[in-house]
């Protein structure tokens, strides 16, 4: 992976397997803290203890058609996290859903860049129209000024009535919106 | 600043559309998300997708994103369904051949023989 969007990416992916309805993603700088995290909770199946351990092992996977035990997501995402002072959480109750966390020192020399996370957010958006979607992205300036941009699928959804969201016409207004927004909140690399 | 007015716009507009064209899908586009997707550039290829959705106005394709199906060497995978013909699957997808995808499969309605890795009746 050559940026923490593409991770955010398959986390998200992970999320959406799991049969949830609805994922919340807050992604976030402190500059006070210095600290860059992301967090993603679904209200998906969850994972027992066990199955949750094995999920960091890279010789695990969910997917039982595999013939080469591999699953590489989870551990690339913890061992970026931990080479860069982080920290990296996550925590399951079976049926109820599941809850991961990763931190990064922000000025850490190792850190990835962020990369285009304005493209992982649309593309899961529309990539899982059925899916409900609360986001939320914060910068927290070195003197506490606090800008933050929020979306949440739901209330869009119902404005739209039968249109769906996949329709060509709200992808260009979910772009922009979702440009504008991050752009405002200056996040690093827009 | 976009608003939710700007939606209500959006929504009046397609209503109308809706009305005028036969609004059903007629297109899935499938593309492959998984681990082994992503680290081959799936993201740009969802991207240019929406992308080209967006600007052309295809309101009858739909594209979605899915895990991963084992064919990591051929990644990014695109699988392209549409009723009553053949599951056309490309491989080793990018840029440059979405775009191409787009204009002469989803919009013309040949397929790019050269990408195809399967299609499957």
């Amino acid at each position: 992976m050559q940026d923490l969007s593409l991770h955010l990416m398959d986390i998200i992916e992970n999320s959406a397997r799991a049969q949830c309805g609805l994922i919340c993603i807050t992604i976030g700088i402190d500059e006070v803290k210095n600290i860059m995290s992301f967090e993603v909770v679904d209200d998906g199946v969850g994972m027992d203890e066990e199955t949750l351990y094995s999920a960091q092992n890279p010789f695990y996977t969910s997917k039982s058609e595999r013939k080469k035990k591999i699953g590489l997501g989870i551990p690339l995402f913890k061992e970026n996290a931990e080479r860069c002072n982080g920290v990296f959480k996550m925590e399951s109750t079976l049926n109820k859903g599941t809850r991961l966390y990763a931190e990064f020192e922000y000025n850490h020399i190792d850190r990835m860049p962020l990369g285009t996370i304005n493209d992982t957010l649309l593309s899961s958006i529309i990539g899982h129209s059925e899916l409900d979607f609360f986001i939320k992205v914060f910068h927290i300036f070195k003197d506490k000024q606090t800008k933050e941009f929020t979306l949440d699928t739901k209330e869009i959804k119902s404005e739209l009535g039968d249109i769906p969201i996949t329709w060509p016409d709200v992808i260009m207004y979910l772009k922009d919106t979702i440009n504008e927004g991050i752009k405002n909140i200056e996040l690093e690399e827009f | 600043m976009k608003t939710l007015a700007d939606l209500k716009a959006i929504r009046e507009k397609a209503q109308k559309e809706m009305k005028l064209r036969n609004a059903n899908v007629r297109i899935k586009v499938i593309v492959g998300m998984g681990t082994s997707g992503i680290a081959a550039g799936a993201k740009e290829v969802m991207k240019t997708f929406l992308d080209e959705i967006a600007t052309r106005s295809l309101t009858d394709v739909v594209v979605s994103q899915t895990g991963e199906k084992g064919l990591s060497s051929m990644e990014p995978v695109v699988d392209v369904v549409e009723e009553g013909k053949p599951r056309y699957c490309y491989g080793s997808m990018n840029v440059e051949k979405t775009k191409r995808v787009v204009a002469e499969h989803l919009v013309n309605g040949n397929p790019v023989k050269e990408f195809l890795i399967s299609t499957e009746e």
